[in-house]
């Protein structure tokens, strides 16, 4: 019995019903929103929300039915491509050759000349063997291993992706010019010299960069300027450019203009000033403003041509009022000077040290050095007595008969030039 | 500059007039079976390539990079491969009938891309790399090739279905020889394919920092080489052939087309900058 479900296992069968699941359950990933709350599922899809949150249909791709079935399918291919390893090695032998099946078409014919054709065999690559009445020949055996190669390269893609997220190490860190953060286990300091935007005559932004410094005790190492698709990289560890944002200040006075409340806030932050119960909400900073069709607050480019500030107020949590207002401009709520001012870029910087990376790019390339093998370097061979010549190969019949029937041919051309 | 528009979309409604031209000729040809129409079918399927060729150059000029960034311009150009493949495919092996279940889906390609806009707009900063130029340069190229292996597909089909009448169309190729082509042209499609996933993965690992998201076009690409690797081993190992492998091609078609068009317009995904 268990041995039963053990050779099921690793059966060729099981590969093809976890090909199909796991292309349902991937389909299922892309066509269900991921990630969202349990209230999300369970409201809009009913009575389906309970099963979508039991089957983990909301976390598709780290969900555990998904770590389960690539496992499923780890040791499918390893043990599949184990079993097939030595009879693949075996093909490989000079002293292997196969034989031919029953319908295999002959496509001899008594106008061409065997001997020439071995010739032409040989300079295309063959290797020829004597045989009682004719002979044989073969070329590719190495092909054969074209299935396990790629197989492997599967394996260690898996197996590099899993290692490489179990021990990645990433984060995210939003930085100022002149801001700096410090990677205490890898004892470096990241430090941000400068961020901006690159822009194209016509004000759309061309590109994001971000001057970088690393610094290590006390001493500047490397510094480098990144943009999107150009990251740093510094002890196995990359830096990515991957956002941006406005910062900006805030400044709340009264009315006889002393300052009672200095601090910065970017985009959909807000500022609860307690005296007064009153919520500051920036709703977002425009730096060339304008009104979109539907009303909206939005910004033409990224360049302060005509900057603005969409600005809401909340007392005890309650909607007060909202503004726009210009850089400096006070918004006047009660006995109090609210204004905003000095918008600055800030950058968002990914960072990620994935090791895992390396092994899935290996297998990557055995994979692809697998498939050439399996599709074009296949192994074929022919036997070639008075009466039969017989092309054998498993992968392209079709396509091997037809060649070997173009160099017969050509046989026949050289004979004819003589 | 405003040349050079302007010729560009004189040569693309060219090419487009003279595909559909060439898909009629292909269809009378089919019906008729003269073989005066087939030849003038795929000369002019031949006309068309070199004048679509000639405005996909004059695109690259104005532009000053490869047409592979927005959806028109990856429309046009997976017509262009998909006629590409055809030619390829008809110069190698000379059966003219290939064009008449081939040619229609080049048209009908690049009547998808003449609906779509067509400015040109600057890279925005994520598409900025020259792994885009390889990503997506395989990716037309395993595109075309799968199209032609769905029009040899429906045409085993079509040729399976007259045997039994009687009447076997002489001017179609066997069909056993349709489903050894169908199978040849998806393996390399597939290894195609194989590259285009890889190339991607490193063009994200640059740009958004992980090789591997789950995003809805990472995905579907995926299930679309799942889709062609089960055809693949079905007919390895199983001896699969015939009319089961040729509907499997058709549907790893449609995948292919869902993976290109269904996706952008369904499932939106992470494929811009903020
Ligand atoms: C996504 C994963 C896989 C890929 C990309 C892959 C790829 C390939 C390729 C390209 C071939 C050669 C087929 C041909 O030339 O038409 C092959 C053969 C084969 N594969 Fe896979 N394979 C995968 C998974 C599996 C699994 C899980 C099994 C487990 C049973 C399996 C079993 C086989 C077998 C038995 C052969 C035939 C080998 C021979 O007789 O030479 N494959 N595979």
């Amino acid at each position: 019995m268990i041995k039963k479900i053990g050779k099921f296992m690793i059966g060729f069968r099981f590969a093809i019903i976890l090909f199909i699941v796991i292309a349902i359950y991937s389909i299922i990933g892309t066509v269900i929103p991921q990630g969202a709350t349990k209230e999300f599922y369970l409201h809009n899809y009913e009575n389906f929300g309970n099963i979508i949150l039991l089957l983990e249909f909301n976390k598709v791709y780290s969900s555990f039915i998904y770590r389960a079935l690539l496992f499923l399918f780890l040791v499918n291919i390893t043990g599949c491509t184990i079993k097939l390893l030595p009879s693949q090695l075996a093909r490989m032998k000079e002293d292997y050759f196969p034989a031919p099946s029953k319908n295999i078409e002959n496509i001899w014919d008594e106008k061409y000349d065997t001997e020439e054709f071995r010739k032409v065999l040989e300079k295309k690559g063959f290797k020829t063997y004597k045989g009682e009445n004719g002979f044989r020949a073969a070329k590719n055996r190495i092909g054969v291993l074209g299935s396990s190669v790629t197989h492997l390269g599967i394996i260690i893609i898996i197996l590099g992706s899993f290692l490489g997220n179990m021990f990645a190490y990433e984060g995210f860190v939003n930085l100022l010019p002149g801001e700096s953060t410090t990677f205490v286990k890898q004892g470096f300091t990241l430090r941000l010299d400068d961020f901006y935007l690159g822009f194209r005559e016509d004000g759309s932004t061309e590109q994001y960069y971000s001057e970088l410094k690393i610094i290590e005790e006390g001493k500047e190492v490397e510094s480098k300027k990144i943009w999107v698709n150009n990251p740093l990289k510094y002890k196995g560890i990359n830096f990515y450019q991957s956002s941006y944002g406005w910062i900006s200040d805030l400044t709340i006075k009264d009315k006889e203009g002393n300052i009672l409340e200095e601090t910065r806030l970017k985009n959909s932050q807000h500022y609860f000033y307690q005296p007064k119960h009153l919520t500051v909400y920036l709703y977002g900073y425009y730096p060339d403003f304008a009104i979109d069709h539907s009303g909206q607050p939005v910004t033409i480019t990224e360049q302060k041509n005509h900057p603005h500030y969409a600005v809401v107020l909340y007392e005890y949590g309650n909607y007060v009022d909202s503004f726009i207002t210009a850089p400096g401009e006070p918004i006047y709520y009660e006995d109090l000077e609210i204004s905003f001012d000095d918008s600055r870029l800030y950058t968002g910087l990914t960072y990620r040290r994935d090791f895992g990376y390396y092994f899935v790019l290996i297998g990557c390339l055995v994979m692809v050095m697998g498939l050439f093998l399996s599709f074009y370097f296949y192994p074929r061979f022919v036997i070639v007595e008075e009466g039969t010549i017989l092309p054998i190969t498993k992968q392209n019949i079709w396509g091997y008969t037809m060649q070997l029937k173009n160099l017969l041919s050509s046989t026949l051309s050289n004979r004819g030039e003589v | 500059m405003m040349d050079i528009v302007y010729f560009e979309e004189l040569f693309f409604t060219l090419a487009f007039i003279i595909y559909i031209i060439a898909s009629l000729g292909f269809f009378v040809f089919l019906v008729s079976s003269k073989e005066k129409v087939g030849k003038f079918s795929v000369i002019a399927s031949s006309i068309g390539f070199a004048i679509h060729t000639i405005a996909m150059i004059l695109r690259i000029i104005e532009s000053g990079r490869l047409p592979f960034s927005n959806q028109f311009e990856f429309a046009n150009s997976f017509t262009w491969a998909i006629v590409l493949c055809y030619l390829v495919i008809h110069h190698k092996y000379k059966f003219t009938a290939v064009g008449g279940f081939v040619m229609p889906l080049a048209f009908l390609m690049m009547g998808y891309a003449s609906m779509l806009p067509k400015t040109i707009k600057p890279l925005m900063p994520a598409l900025q790399s020259r792994w885009l130029t390889i990503h997506v340069g395989t990716a037309i190229i395993s595109y075309g090739s799968f199209a032609v292996a769905a029009g040899l597909s429906l045409m085993y089909l079509i040729n399976e279905r007259n045997k039994d009448k009687e009447k076997k169309s002489s001017h179609l190729p066997d069909a056993e020889v349709c489903d050894y082509l169908s199978y040849r042209v998806i393996a390399f499609g597939y290894l195609m394919l194989t590259l285009v996933i890889i190339t991607g993965a490193i063009w994200a690992k640059k740009a958004w920092a992980r090789y591997w998201g789950w995003d809805p076009k990472e995905t579907w690409s995926l299930i679309t080489w799942i889709i062609y690797s089960t055809y693949l081993h079905l007919r390895f190992n199983r001896g699969w052939k015939g009319k089961t492998a040729a509907w499997f091609s058709i549907i790893g078609f449609l995948c292919v087309i869902f993976t290109f068009i269904g996706v952008n317009v369904l499932l939106p995904g992470l494929h811009s900058y903020r």
